[in-house]
């Protein structure tokens, strides 16, 4: 069950926009200045450091986990229901767990997109 | 899988183990007076033993480790039957002694208000989880 089918198009769509942030991750288009050798050596520096998964894998990641939760939050829910004998509490606690970890992909997705739209709004 | 609510696994196995001790008074409550059973004896009281389990784990860093969590099993109480007199009671033996089980009910609702209180307070842990949680991912609101 997946409680919003539309997070995952949504979270794809924002993915391009935060590969953009990472450093030399998008060249950006030739201006025909020459860059100065001190800025070229230090993008050189941070692009060369391992930076393990990207934020985006991070990212897929997390809601996929949520989507875990949510599942074993219904199937508690479920068996519970029709009768099978599972404690009330796990049920609960599940749920609760659902809960706030659906609260805390919210609170990511509510950050990157006010950072987005702050940096939309920047005076040029 | 993220842990959001931390701690939580071994607050659950408590309310586990809590539930099974209320079951198990539930039970010795409910067989007071049970003077027959299937072997023929009186019911013998029950108790929840508690004791602690390793459980496998991950840490952060994706290294085992070995949590504590609470586990129960339920043991008779060997202690003597207690015998009223009863001579017109199916089960009274030749002096007319029939062997109650070995059940005080005083003592069956001590133990239920110490298990009721320890779940209740196990719950608090949770909900208190839970709002710290909220609370954690509230930091920055205005």
């Amino acid at each position: 069950m997946s409680p919003i089918p539309a997070i995952n198009p949504a979270m794809s769509g924002l993915m391009p926009n935060v590969d953009m942030l990472q450093p030399g991750a998008s060249p950006l288009p030739s201006t025909g200045i020459e860059m100065p050798s001190e800025l070229g050596r230090a993008q050189e520096i941070t692009a060369a450091q391992p930076t393990g998964d990207s934020f985006a894998s991070m990212l897929g990641q997390m809601v996929s986990d949520v989507n875990g939760k949510q599942n074993i939050s219904a199937q508690a829910v479920s068996a519970l229901q029709s009768g099978q004998t599972v404690p009330l509490h796990h049920a609960v606690i599940a749920m609760e767990e659902a809960n706030v970890s659906f609260q805390l992909m919210v609170e990511v997705r509510n950050r990157l997109l006010e950072s987005y739209q702050e940096i939309m709004r920047m005076q040029i | 899988m993220i842990q959001i609510l931390s701690g939580i696994q071994n607050t659950s196995a408590a309310l586990d183990a809590e539930q099974t001790r209320l079951d198990v008074i539930a039970q010795n409550i409910a067989n007071v007076n049970t003077t027959h059973g299937v072997d023929g004896k009186p019911y013998q009281r029950q108790v929840v033993v508690f004791e602690t389990s390793l459980q496998q784990a991950m840490n952060g860093d994706g290294s085992a480790q070995m949590p504590a969590i609470q586990g129960t099993h339920v043991e008779k109480d060997s202690s003597p039957p207690i015998h009223i007199y009863e001579p017109g009671n199916p089960d009274a033996d030749a002096n007319g002694l029939v062997a109650m089980p070995n059940i005080n009910m005083q003592d069956e609702m001590a133990d239920l208000i110490s298990a009721s209180r320890t779940f209740e307070a196990n719950l608090a842990v949770v909900k208190n989880a839970r709002s710290m949680a909220m609370e954690t991912l509230a930091i920055g609101k205005h």
